[in-house]
């Protein structure tokens, strides 16, 4: 017999604007804890959730770069019930009208394109953060309230590569669209699973099982499929798969259980009356999808189209969205677009990776390598000078110009009638080269050119010295 | 210095607080001492150092600021920074919030001077003012402490029954502020719901909240709106609508009023009292020229207003009060697991009362029974709505006794099965329901107990509302009245 497995998945977005879903308090990772609260967050009686404005264009953003149907009026329910991590006993969430539905995306199976529907996106506030010891257990505040959007897809995935993939598609565009850090180790980026397997050719689902907090990418698609693997097993051996709710363990690389679900638990989801429904018009829609970055896909349609960069030039700078801010900066000041993705994608990325620094802390600013890049693109330096310029405008903080007048580079000398005197005087130094030349030994070319150079202590370009020299060769 | 401040105005005694026949600070000592020889048990927490520092601290008179100086309560359900908060509940005992509600901050910016928390049904849930953690308030009319003061707001009722303070805050979802204000022949105003912002209100059910009014004196009643009302941005759903000076139209013409009485609730009373006081009153408004009509709702429509208001009411609560879990405030009681000290803090924490509305209100918000409880209740709200806003289409108020009785003795049962305790008991609900704007103000006495007429307007039409009442007050002459002590 043969199954098919179903995937559906649950992605949590935390959005970090500046202040939180309902409250003015900070939303910011990674402080003291429980130091950025407001009354609200500790749910201390009396206090009222006001939306944040910002969360709802970064809501918009992503609805909109999923093909979603966004919805004209924003509206909010609550969803009851106890956790210890649950400051208000309910969360605000939007249970009957989500900001988005009906949206998809596309990812691409070797060389196939797959397209994935996605059923709804809606806007929510994150829980507080719990660290369980022994006999106790601690919480931080600090994470309660902070804005998030949870992107349902449909069963739409067959496999653990799809699935990775289509979580790949939304992290780039939650980090394009500049409304997330979308780092899964973080937890900015949540992912939970649905899984069940069904005999190949029906359309019944089969028994659903929940793989929660998957913690990187590349485990997405592991644990994928080591549970079809389980399921199938189980399944071949004649015994039913129950309903519930598995993590994964990266070091054995398998899934275990966490607990069985019992009867779904009844959210008692009703409206949230300390909200009225609040009317998005056109114009604030608009705006919101006007404002956001360019997103992955379009970046890499711009730098092959436009730039003429290659597929792999390209993706190699978008793997790192501020990487392509950085070359996108650079490229105002250059029109050696190539050259540019090289220095970016080579000199600039080792030189980060030696000293394990990100992009947005690198020294040099882009117009400065901007610089340094037309400066061999008008031949004034060579590639080996221009790395030692590179290295010593980190080093001393200046200029590329000021490098390079430092390290005693004179610029190469292009100047037609100065190099063909050379090659006149060195000429006639070497009648026997030339002779060589007519008779066909071709190494007598470079022979020449070299002693153009020599006499000119490197200074001339040698790319213009060539043509001269082999001008004035076929000419005599 | 002045002879009884109990028998002032807010006006008089600001006339007399800047006139320096008195200093805030002598003023809060009397209210104070009052406070302390209260025998009603409306008090959670005097605030007595606060208040004397407070009073002293004021040299300056501020003569455009009617509330500079005069003593004030606060019902228990509003947040006070630094001052013990608990809602009248065991589950809150000790909890010291960390901020002001903004009614309080407006109030404190006013130099209003709070000088006690007083009493409440617990978390405003109740409307007999006997359910609070420290037992029942008593009503100041009887001293024998034989008489309800009705709820929830019964330690504001009290304070301003008694003539402690001139002006209250409490809070009404049903008619916590209208059903004691007439048990205490007082002023309990309800304004439009969104005219006043909730911040810092412990919420019951915020679709029906707001944040009440208790005075001596329609004029009063104004005089606190205009600091009271406003945008506020913590709460989302304040209105942004210009807040009127009310208290300069209490004198404008009112004879091209027109008034309703709904036939089915004015019939549903049987006190021949209540009604024959009532009527006399509604003589009085036609001789100034104001149009009167009778006119009608349905009788199964009325018999609803409680059932529904009490499923909407406990659903909401239900969700409102999860964050009373003992985790964050609140006394802590220890257990192996996390449901454990939940559920100890809230079986612990919690009267019978109100773990029964919470059972009732999670029922019906259940998924099996959302639809014919919880929905249900919901489109019935909008059915009396709009049924309500249909009679304010072509009348400018609905007026009506308050309540089918003066204050009840403690213990009495009435027959809850009854049109009396459905529908004139619980008729005050449809200016929750509407977020009409709806005062209550005494009209008579049945021997010596006092009672209230209630007259509702539309939709932030709180100035006309203020001033008709301000009309219904000087025919009734009973402006200022208050439980007066043996010998006073």
């Amino acid at each position: 017999m043969e199954f098919e497995p179903v995937i559906g998945l649950e992605i949590h977005v935390e959005l970090k604007t500046k202040s939180k879903m309902f409250s003015s308090a900070p939303s910011v990772y990674g402080k003291e804890p429980n130091t950025q609260i407001m009354p609200l967050d500790m749910a201390f009686p009396g206090t009222l959730p006001t939306v944040n404005k910002e969360a709802v264009i970064y809501a918009i953003r992503v609805s909109n770069a999923l093909h979603m149907k966004i919805d004209n009026e924003l509206h909010f329910d609550r969803k009851n019930y106890f956790y210890s991590d649950l400051p208000k006993g309910y969360q605000i969430t939007q249970n009957l009208r989500p900001i988005g539905i009906d949206g998809y995306l596309t990812i691409d199976i070797n060389g196939e394109t797959r397209k994935i529907e996605i059923e709804r996106l809606h806007i929510e506030e994150d829980t507080c953060k719990q660290i369980h010891f022994n006999d106790f257990t601690l919480l931080n505040y600090n994470r309660a309230g902070t804005p998030l959007v949870e992107i349902v897809s449909r069963p739409d995935m067959r496999n653990g590569l799809e699935a990775m993939k289509y979580v790949e598609k939304i992290r780039s565009i939650v980090v394009y669209s500049d409304v997330s850090d979308g780092k899964m180790e973080e937890g900015s980026l949540r992912c939970d699973v649905n899984i069940s397997l069904r005999e190949k050719g029906t359309t019944t689902f089969g028994t659903k099982v929940e793989i929660k907090n998957i913690n990187s990418i590349s485990y997405i698609q592991k644990a994928i499929d080591f549970e079809i693997e389980r399921q199938t097993k189980l399944l071949l051996a004649g015994e039913k798969i129950a309903q519930e709710t598995r993590r994964y363990d990266s070091d054995k690389n398998e899934t275990i259980l966490m607990r069985v679900k019992t009867d779904a638990v009844d959210y008692k989801y009703f409206p949230e009356d300390n909200i009225l429904p609040i009317k998005l018009s056109d114009e604030f829609i608009k705006d919101a999808i006007a404002s956001c970055p360019e997103l992955m896909e379009d970046k890499l349609h711009r730098y092959k189209q436009d730039y003429h960069l290659s597929e792999y030039d390209a993706s190699l700078l978008l793997a790192n969205k501020d990487v392509s801010t950085y070359f996108d900066e650079v490229v105002k000041y250059t029109n050696n677009f190539k050259l540019a993705a090289n220095w970016i994608n080579v000199d600039v990325a080792s030189y980060l990776n030696k000293n394990f620094i990100e992009i947005n802390d690198f020294k040099l600013k882009a117009k400065d390598l901007a610089d340094l890049i037309n400066l061999i693109d008008k031949n004034e330096v060579n590639s080996n000078q221009a790395r030692n310029i590179f290295s010593k405008m980190i080093e001393d903080d200046i200029s590329a110009k000021e490098a390079k007048e430092k390290l005693g580079i004179s610029s190469q000398i292009s100047d037609v009638d100065f190099v063909k005197n050379l090659i006149n005087e060195v000429f006639s130094e070497n009648e026997d080269a030339i002779i060589s030349y007519k008779e066909g030994k071709g190494r007598a070319l470079g022979f020449l050119v070299g002693q153009v150079m020599k006499k000119s202590k490197g200074r001339v370009n040698p790319k213009l010295t060539t043509e001269l020299v082999t001008e004035e060769l076929e000419r005599r | 210095m002045i002879k009884n401040y109990k028998e002032l105005s807010i006006r008089e005694l600001h006339n007399a607080l800047v006139n320096k026949e008195i200093t805030p600070l002598e003023l809060t000592k009397l209210a104070l001492e009052e406070a302390k020889n209260d025998n009603n048990n409306a008090i959670e927490y005097l605030m007595e150092k606060e208040a004397l520092e407070m009073a002293a601290s004021l040299t300056e008179p501020e003569k455009d600021n009617m509330f500079w100086g005069i003593p004030i309560a606060i019902k228990d359900n509003f947040s006070t920074k630094g001052v013990p908060t608990t809602g009248s509940s065991n589950i809150l005992n000790g909890y010291v919030p960390v901020y002001d509600a903004q009614v309080v901050t407006l109030l404190k910016q006013k130099h209003a001077i709070p000088i006690a928390k007083v009493t409440l049904d617990e978390l405003a849930m109740g409307g007999t003012g006997t359910s609070g953690h420290l037992g029942t308030t008593y009503n100041p009319y009887c001293k024998h402490k034989k008489r309800l003061m009705g709820g929830s707001s019964c330690g504001s009722a009290a304070f301003v029954t008694a003539g402690i303070v001139p002006f209250a805050l409490g809070s009404d979802t049903g008619d916590s502020t209208r059903k004691p204000a007439s048990y205490g022949g007082i002023v309990g105003f309800k304004p439009t719901w969104s005219r006043i912002s909730r911040y810092g209100l412990f919420p019951f059910a915020p679709s029906l909240d707001t944040v009440g009014i208790l005075t001596r004196s329609v004029e009063d009643a104004s005089f606190a709106l205009e600091v009271l009302a406003g945008h506020d941005e913590k709460d989302a759903t304040s209105s942004f609508k210009e807040v009127d000076k009310y208290s300069e139209h209490l004198e404008d013409d009112i004879k091209d009023y027109k008034v309703a009485i709904i036939q089915e609730i004015f019939d549903s009373i049987t006190n021949e009292t209540i009604k024959k006081t009532f009527l006399e009153s509604v003589k009085k408004l036609e001789d100034r020229g104001v149009k009167v009509g009778y006119v009608h709702m349905d009788n199964e429509l009325l018999t609803s207003l409680f059932p529904t208001y009490f499923v909407i009411s406990c659903a909401e609560a239900t969700s409102n009060n999860a964050n009373l879990d003992g985790i964050k405030f609140g006394p802590y009681h220890d257990g192996k697991t996390y449901q454990e000290v939940m559920a100890n803090a809230r079986t612990i924490g919690f009267s019978e009362l109100i773990k029964r509305r919470f059972v009732f209100g999670s029922f019906a918000l259940m998924k099996e029974n959302q639809h014919d409880l919880f929905l249900r209740a919901q489109r019935n709200r909008r059915h009396i709505v709009e049924e309500t806003n249909k009679i304010l289409e072509q009348y400018d108020f609905i007026y009506l006794p308050a309540a089918p009785s003066v204050a009840p003795k403690i213990g009495e049962k009435s027959d809850r099965l009854s049109n009396e305790y459905l529908i004139a008991d619980n008729h005050l609900v449809i200016g929750n329901f509407a977020g009409l704007p709806s005062i209550s103000l005494p009209i008579g006495y049945e021997g010596h107990l006092p009672f209230d007429a209630n007259i509702s307007g539309r939709p932030f039409e709180e100035s006309k509302l203020l001033n008709i009442a301000n009309f219904i007050e000087k025919d009734t002459h009973l402006k200022g009245i208050y439980a007066k002590k043996e010998g006073e």
